[in-house]
């Protein structure tokens, strides 16, 4: 069976940096993506992701997510040109009714509004192929261990991601146990294939269900829970380099939050469009927040440097 | 017990209102539509929340190594499971393991499994704001499934009536987990555009329901018997009368 992880530990800058300044950054990025109205400041959360996308080398898998934003996007402005009618700019109005939406209205401001939103989602999840891409499965449980999530329910999650290999192994040894038995698992329709699958998932969920037995015993024989509080084997380290990167990341966040609290970031689609020009300080506000978001990046650069000397 | 019961009871009334209130609190603070609250995020916190809740709760029922070793196993087995089936339109048997899990091992390892199910298999796929949703409704799987348990069912009849469990929440898992599109892409928040968020991926729900009964089917009553032996091998209880 063969599976892989969506991260790939390419070596860049954006993977050595600290797990909790990138969460901290993915963070901060969605966050404001859903505080945030104004399609400049969405334009600008999703234009700051792309530099780490790159500098992260995700570039590709970056790309193939954008068939799924397309789809979503069309999703979201049919849905909101169907049912919004408060535009004043009527681009198409329907002769025929449509039982329960009556005669619709596709209004200019409507499919701004779906554009804008279409924005709102490109940003989401940009900033989450960061996460996806860079950050080990390792380093987010250690990290939720650390941010004092419940602990037992952090370690299941361990866990479960070392199981993988050995359940993908055990898979593979018992589908050729019950081929070399005369067992034809790729033969009749799908029904007939997935029902042969059986003769291998019980002997899997049998065998699973003995190792955990086993699992347990061995973290018996070592005095788990013995201690209230436990020792770690690896840990992630936030010195303060790495707590000053923290800031640095969750403070687009706060800065946009207060952007909010003065009245920017908001924008008014209906009835008209409203001006998309924020103003003079508008622009700087912008600018500002595009420093603070980026500011994530010499930080990982020099961070690099730093362990390097 | 009482205090899980009340848990739950809080943690469903608290959804309901939250589910309801975008349609029925028009013109009041609470309308998300006034532009006062955004609803989107409102969801996601109590969502979030309520994961947190019960992950609090496994942490007080997990005694031992065992039942945190279970739950893993089976998590993992239900995760990889969900992988070869990623581009079939949510025809994929993790749901149906969440059900098994949650009707032999109770309310507790249901829910666990179904958060380590989003947890490890979007490791995969690919996490976002989604996996807080998809860990609170296979959550909520996993729990009721438990509930089913209580019914005086038969081996035969127990098949069926968890295939017609699945079928319904293989569309309530549609229901619910489309309000993370509808709160956070689509304005205004009224039942019609909700409506139309549903039909959008009713092919993907109807699959999901399909999908339940048909593994529901063919392998539910190999896995809860698999499942049961090894629960009667390992686990014992003392009742009132006697040992179990």
């Amino acid at each position: 069976m063969q599976i892989s992880l969506r991260y790939k530990d390419k070596g860049t800058v954006i993977h050595r940096l600290n797990p909790f300044a990138k969460l901290a950054w993915v963070g901060s990025v969605t966050l404001l993506a859903v505080i945030f109205e104004h399609p400049l400041f969405l334009l600008l959360l999703f234009l700051a992701t792309l530099p780490v996308v790159i500098l992260a080398r995700a570039w590709r898998e970056w790309v193939s997510l954008i068939r799924f934003v397309i789809y979503m996007s069309l999703v979201i402005v049919i849905i909101n040109s169907l049912v919004m009618y408060h535009g004043t700019h009527v681009l198409l109005e329907f002769t025929f009714e449509i039982p329960t939406l009556g005669n619709p209205k596709i209004t200019l401001e409507a499919i701004c509004f779906g554009l804008g939103m279409s924005l709102r989602l490109l940003a989401i999840v940009s900033a989450f192929t960061v996460l996806n891409f860079t950050v080990h499965p390792d380093d987010l449980m250690l990290a939720m261990i650390k941010l004092k999530l419940p602990y037992k329910s952090v370690l299941a999650m361990s866990m479960s991601t070392r199981f993988i290999p050995t359940l993908a192994g055990d898979l593979e040894r018992i589908t050729d146990v019950q081929r070399a038995r005369g067992l034809e698992m790729d033969k009749g329709r799908l029904r007939q294939k997935l029902k042969s699958r059986g003769a291998v998932l019980i002997p899997l969920l049998a065998n699973s269900l003995d190792r955990t037995v086993q699992v347990a015993e061995a973290m018996e024989s070592r005095a788990f829970g013995a201690l209230k509080k436990r020792t770690y084997h690896r840990e992630i380290r936030l010195g303060t380099y790495d707590l000053v990167t923290v800031c640095a990341a969750i403070s687009p966040f706060f800065f946009g939050l207060y952007l909010r609290y003065l009245g920017y970031g908001g924008y008014r689609y209906y009835p008209s469009l409203q001006k998309i020009d924020p103003g003079q300080t508008g622009w700087l506000f912008l600018a500002a927040l595009a420093v603070l978001l980026l500011l994530i990046l010499p930080l990982a650069w020099r961070r690099r440097r730093y362990i390097l000397d | 017990m009482r205090r899980g019961c009340f848990f739950l009871i809080l943690i469903m009334s608290l959804g309901t209102f939250i589910y309801l209130a975008p349609l029925y609190f028009k013109g009041s603070l609470l309308d998300p539509n006034a532009g006062v609250l955004n609803w989107g995020l409102v969801a996601t916190i109590f969502v979030s929340l309520t994961i947190l809740g019960f992950f609090f709760e496994f942490e007080r029922a997990a005694a031992g190594a065992k039942e945190i070793a279970l739950v893993s196993m089976l998590g993992t087995i239900s995760a990889l499971s969900r992988l070869p089936f990623a581009a079939m339109m949510n025809f994929q048997p993790c749901t149906f393991f969440i059900i098994c899990s949650g009707y032999v091992f109770g309310p507790v390892a249901g829910f666990m499994v179904a958060c380590l199910t989003a947890l490890i298999s979007n490791l995969f796929l690919g996490h976002g704001p989604w996996t807080p949703y998809q860990m609170f409704i296979w959550g909520l799987v996993g729990i009721t499934a438990a509930w089913l348990r209580k019914l005086p069912l038969s081996k035969s009849t127990a098949v069926v009536a968890l295939a017609a469990f699945g079928f319904l929440w293989g569309w309530l898992y549609g229901i619910i987990i489309n309000v993370w599109f509808w709160t956070y892409f689509v304005y205004p928040l009224t039942l019609k555009t909700y409506l139309l968020t549903l039909l959008n991926a009713v092919i993907w729900d109807a699959t999901h329901a399909l999908a339940n009964v048909f593994f529901v089917g063919i392998f539910g009553a190999r896995v809860i018997a698999t499942m049961e032996r090894f629960k009667k091998r390992f686990y014992w209880s003392i009742e009132r009368d006697g040992v179990k």
